[in-house]
């Protein structure tokens, strides 16, 4: 198109007053009047309204408006909108240009009016500068594999994989252990419903692993990923499991294997061999080998000559996916050597393993622990949270767990409330920092608690319990020490023959898939999303999504909450089977670039750009090459360029230096004469 | 809802369907736009019913939003804005759902009465000049009657539509606004209009209510002068606020010392609301630090029984708000009178020391819970449970499903939730009716050989 043909429209939006209050639209209006390829020049009140933006669609298609801009809001509130009714119009929607007039200008200049209007006239002539260069661009739309990979097969990674395979997804979910369900299998009954949390678990389980959409590999953990949102190019490595399907002699060949670790299903409390199931209904219900602890000496395999492979080779697998949902969870907080007496005194466990312990113990006799009779029982909270900096000793890379995890307060209550219904003769006795009962159904739990007679005491945070040893002719093994607020900061001693420690949530290690997947994780260590509200489950990789306590803690119910909204995410992404990006991405012009290769050097995106053989004049040289969909418009490579032969599209040098001059030209019109 | 309709009703209009959509979101404030947005950005079509003039919700008052302290304009306008323009979604205000039926093919018709602005929005512009020129003043709802506003006005400055509504109830009929509108868009003989929707899957996102001011007589049952709510602080904290200072209400005059009573509201069995509402702790201790910025000379004080942040990054935020020496004190503030200059006293139990003590402030603000919105029993048949919030089958593995299928219910209507639990369950039940709408799809569609191939190894 010729300079001459370039037909530009201009509006100056009061913005309700937000803008005219402060800025004399008319004014600015009046100085655009007549520039050379400005054709229309309006004022409104209110150009994102219906009415607003029909005068543009108009001007359009009645005087051949073929270049937009608006001095409106901000470009993150309506760029989009004006691009919408461009395109509504018939134009292409990049040759148009936002303006911002109300954060950039009038709100922060509402003392200053006169030099407001003329900052306000200046910001429109850069505008109207750039828009005499703007180029029809096409959004960058990439086929979208219907696929998503799902890794954790908790309760997270299974309900996002069922919501997703519901809405028509085909769904890969991985698991790095040999069995499914994650913690949630760990669990007897869930707070506040009393059900039953290994049937509910199995239910969803047994409806996941059917669902013709989705494929489950267990043992198998992410090696490789690389390309882009809707275009993933992962491998998957699967471990053996060492045992056929099958299998029918499992009990003999665990009785077989000389090697005990211990169980970590019942969180050390028990041991197991190295041929497992983790659970006996466990799902898949075949037995599996913990080659960690294996030493191959073959004495599973003379139970019986078939069904075991000791030397297995693991199976990789490579998959195109269009997501990546992150659903890796938790591990509860592992205190240290003598924090509160863990691992001092035997009496000393925390509440994840005190959960087992009550599963273990059967009938609703009498409660004993290490051959003990158990007539008292303290309760810590927050062991492993809202510690303090500078309080409480960090852990090795130097952070205390300065948050509350959430869901210890209802557990240890729960656990109050199982306690005192199956073994009612036992004093309990629960110190807290603040009781965080918060949930629906929750507040009851505490109620429950407090009518049974539950002792509560509370300390401050920077002066927690001590855990001691009982003098020898005491009944209980250990005392509790603790400086009470709930009896005005008296000094008290509580005897405990079990103390139980409410240790809370901590993200588990997945530094190796955060690397992969170029994900961030938040001081807290858990993985971070973008933003809480405006993109809660997504990461700042376009593509890769969060599901459960990988992000921080949550219950059941939230987790399976946050797995559908990461569902749900998975959906919009893919449902359509394409995805499309600005096109606001580096271009090389092929005449200026010497394949000097700075630009690669300078890139921080993988596969953004790269130097590959191009034919010039018969002959094959390097140059730069820039693959869209990596590419996310940065522009450092542009900065770099020797030869000015990279642009970002959209944005390019050419537009930047016009508004310049456009900002920075001696205007006299636009001062304000008295 | 009933299986059928109502066979009284001659020449049911449920059969003449006025809008055809895949998804039905009933409430258009936070829970719901997301919904609906999660639905609109998978392709799914939407109509969005909001029953006043404008969507937003109770989001669209506050200030500014916890833990990141953002401009809560800055987060709800965009998804306001975002709904508005959807190519898949129809937005409906001042529309009421009057009857869900289910419809025999798996979906629901639902009766809807689109009651009249008074306005034809169509014309309305947004341009205010019948608000100026409009001779009734009345207190203005959305800043909670602190500020005033006309009988015909565009709800507030940021209201999606930006269009004018008549309170016709306060209107002299006097004409001024007529002759004062450039499009003609004021039409005084307009009418509540009926029409249906049919749809496949429904999402209830009807919100809360807050705990009445004058619900507890022991904190002088809403007669004390200078003892408002939280909601109330919102709007004197907000860029867009009454009166673009704190002020109190009795003389206006700025208050130097500010007290939080925690649980107005909320585990109070003598108010028949025994849980916890959740937001309170996060939005005394969020005001408390904005009030820090506003009022820097101004004492603080938070009265608690517990402090609960438990979200993602609460506790950091509670730990500041404490080293910007916001006074927090433990226990239940058991009354609160006033003296003769209107300053509210309290009355509390500081436990920490055993103590009865009398503290004199000049502004309370009482920490209201989250009361029940609407009863979703008789329109929808999801009934209340024992805390008035909708009953939950299944509330663990699937906290939006009702008992019927296709019927989601999401954000506060299910109990109280902050806004970025709100928003993650509207993530939830997006995703839920997606995957019911897909289900649908392929029972009438696919067959055996539909199945693809699983994927490759």
């Amino acid at each position: 198109m010729s300079e001459k043909d370039i037909r530009i429209g201009a509006y100056v939006c009061y913005c309700g007053g937000n803008i005219s209050d402060v800025v004399d639209c008319e004014q600015v209006a009046e100085t655009l009047r007549g520039l050379p390829n400005v054709v229309v020049v309006r004022t409104d009140l209110s150009m994102c309204s219906d009415a607003g933006q029909s005068l543009i669609e108009e001007d359009i298609k009645e005087k051949g408006v073929n270049r937009v801009v608006v001095g409106a809001c901000a470009p993150s509130l309506h760029e989009v909108t004006f691009r919408k009714a461009v395109a509504r119009a018939g134009l292409n929607p990049y040759l148009y240009h936002h303006v911002c007039l109300r954060e950039q200008d009038s709100w922060v200049h509402q003392s200053n009016p006169d030099e407001a209007t003329a900052k306000a006239g200046r910001l429109m002539l850069a505008g109207i500068a750039k828009a005499r260069m703007l180029e029809q661009l096409d959004t960058i739309r990439l086929e979208a594999e219907q696929h998503a990979l799902v890794i954790g097969g908790g309760i997270a990674g299974l309900r996002t994989a069922w919501d997703a395979a519901q809405r028509g997804i085909r769904v890969t979910l991985i698991e790095k252990s040999p069995f499914l369900g994650g913690h949630m299998a760990q669990l007897e009954t869930i707070f506040p419903t009393g059900e039953n949390a290994r049937q509910a678990l199995h239910e969803l389980i047994e409806k996941v692993v059917s669902h013709f959409l989705v494929t489950v590999y267990t043992n198998a953990e992410l090696t490789s990923a690389r390309g882009y949102m809707g275009d993933f190019r992962v491998t998957i490595t699967a471990q053996p499991r060492g045992v056929a399907e099958d299998f029918a002699h499992f009990d003999e060949a665990a009785a077989a294997c000389p090697v005990e670790v211990p169980d970590d299903f019942n969180y050390g409390l028990t041991t197991r061999k190295a041929i497992y199931l983790r659970y006996p209904d466990a799902i898949p219900n075949t037995p599996a080998i913990d080659w960690k602890a294996c030493t191959r000496c073959g004495e599973c395999k003379k139970v019986n000559g078939t069904g075991i492979d000791l030397d297995g080779k693991p199976q990789t697998i490579d998959l195109t996916v269009g997501a990546v949902v992150v659903a890796t969870g938790f591990q509860p907080y592992q205190p240290r050597e003598g924090e509160f007496g863990y691992g001092q005194f035997p009496e000393v466990v925390t509440l994840p393993q005190m959960i087992r312990l009550m599963t273990m113990q059967e009938g609703n006799g009498k409660l004993t622990w290490n051959g003990h009779p158990v007539n008292n029982i303290a309760l810590i909270h927050c062991v492993g949270s809202r510690e303090i900096p500078g309080v409480h000793e960090p852990q090795e890379d130097g952070r205390v767990n300065d948050y509350c995890s959430r869901i210890c307060c209802t557990a240890t209550l729960q656990m109050t409330n199982e306690l005192h219904e199956r073994f009612p003769y036992i004093n309990l006795f629960d110190l807290h920092e603040d009781i965080r009962t918060y949930s629906r159904g929750h507040e009851d739990i505490y109620t429950e608690a407090s009518k049974n007679g539950v002792r509560f005491l509370r300390f401050h945070g920077d002066e927690r319990p001590e855990v001691t040893a009982a003098p020898p002719d005491d009944t209980s093994p250990l005392l509790v020490r603790v400086k009470d607020y709930l009896t005005w900061g008296k000094e008290l001693e509580v005897p405990a023959d079990l103390v139980v420690l409410a240790t809370g949530m901590m993200p588990n290690p997945v530094s190796d898939i955060v690397k992969l997947l170029k994900i961030t994780e938040g001081n807290d260590r858990f993985l971070l999303e973008v933003h809480p509200k405006l993109q809660p489950v997504e990461t700042a990789v376009p593509g890769v999504i969060l599901a459960g306590t990988a992000q921080g803690p949550m219950n059941i119910q939230e987790t399976c909450s946050a797995a559908s909204a990461a569902a749900a995410k998975v959906g919009v992404l893919l449902g359509q089977g394409q995805v499309s990006l600005e096109p606001f991405v580096a271009r090389v012009n092929h005449d200026l670039c010497d394949g000097s290769g700075q630009c690669v050097a300078v890139c921080a995106y993988e596969d953004a750009i790269a130097l590959e053989p191009v034919l010039v004049d018969g002959k094959t040289v390097q140059k730069a090459v820039v693959s869209p969909a990596n590419c996310v418009g940065c522009g450092v490579c542009v900065s770099v360029c020797p030869n000015h032969a990279i642009d970002v599209q959209g944005w390019t040098l050419e537009q930047y230096e016009a508004m310049v001059d456009a900002i920075t030209a001696d205007l006299p019109k636009l001062e304000v004469v008295e | 809802m009933n299986s059928r309709p109502d066979p009284n009703e001659s020449e049911n209009p449920m059969n003449t369907p006025d809008l055809k959509v895949d998804a039905l979101v009933v409430g258009g404030g936070i829970a719901g736009m997301q919904s609906a947005l999660d639905l609109a950005d998978q392709g799914y079509r939407v109509a969005l019913v909001e029953k006043e003039a404008s969507i937003g919700g109770k989001m669209i008052m506050l200030s500014k939003v916890f833990p990141t302290l953002d401009c809560c304009s800055c987060i709800t306008t965009p998804k306001m804005s975002a709904v508005a323009h959807h190519d898949n979604i129809t937005l409906l205000t001042t529309c009421d759902v009057q009857a869900l039926h289910t419809n025999g093919n798996g979906g629901y018709t639902a009766k809807v009465q689109q009651n009249p602005r008074y306005i034809d929005a169509d014309a309305c512009t947004g341009c205010r000049q019948c608000e100026y020129v409009c001779p009734i003043d009345l207190p203005a709802s959305y800043d909670l009657d602190m500020g005033a506003t006309r009988a015909i006005r565009v709800p507030f400055s940021t209201a999606v539509p930006q269009k004018a509504i008549i309170d016709i109830e306060h209107c002299l009929l006097c004409g001024k606004c007529e002759k004062a509108c450039p499009t003609d868009a004021v039409d005084f003989s307009q009418q509540p209009f009926t029409f249906n929707i049919e749809t496949n899957a429904v999402v209830l996102a009807t919100g809360f209510q807050t705990t009445p001011t004058d619900a507890k007589r022991e904190y002088g049952g809403g007669k004390l002068l200078n003892v408002i709510d939280a909601l109330s602080m919102e709007r004197l904290l907000a860029p867009t606020g009454p009166y673009g200072h704190i002020l109190r209400p009795s003389d206006g005059k700025e208050p130097e010392s500010i007290a939080y009573v925690q649980c107005a509201g909320s585990r109070d069995q003598s108010l028949g609301v025994p849980y916890c509402s959740r937001v309170c702790c996060m939005y005394a201790i969020k005001q408390a630090m904005l009030l820090s910025g506003a009022l820097p000379m101004a004492d603080i004080t938070i009265y608690y029984m517990d402090i609960r942040t438990f979200g993602k990054g609460y506790e950091q935020f509670y730990q500041n708000a404490k080293a910007m020496g916001i006074e927090f004190v433990h226990g239940k503030v058991a009354r609160i009178d006033e003296d003769s200059e209107h300053n509210p006293v309290i009355r509390v139990e500081t436990i920490e020391n055993g103590r009865i003590a009398e503290r004199t402030h000049d502004l309370v603000v009482l920490s209201v819970g989250m009361l029940p919105g609407e009863n979703l029993g008789p329109i929808f048949d999801v009934q209340p449970a024992d805390d008035g919030f909708a009953a939950i089958p299944d509330p663990t593995l699937s906290p939006s499903a009702t008992g019927h299928p296709g019927v989601f219910v999401t954000g506060t209507a299910s109990g109280p939730m902050d806004i970025v639990d709100s928003i993650i369950m509207a993530g939830a039940a997006a995703a839920q009716a997606a995957a019911y709408l897909e289900t649908m799809r392929s029972s009438v569609a696919a067959g055996p050989t539909a199945i693809p191939e699983v994927a490759h190894v």
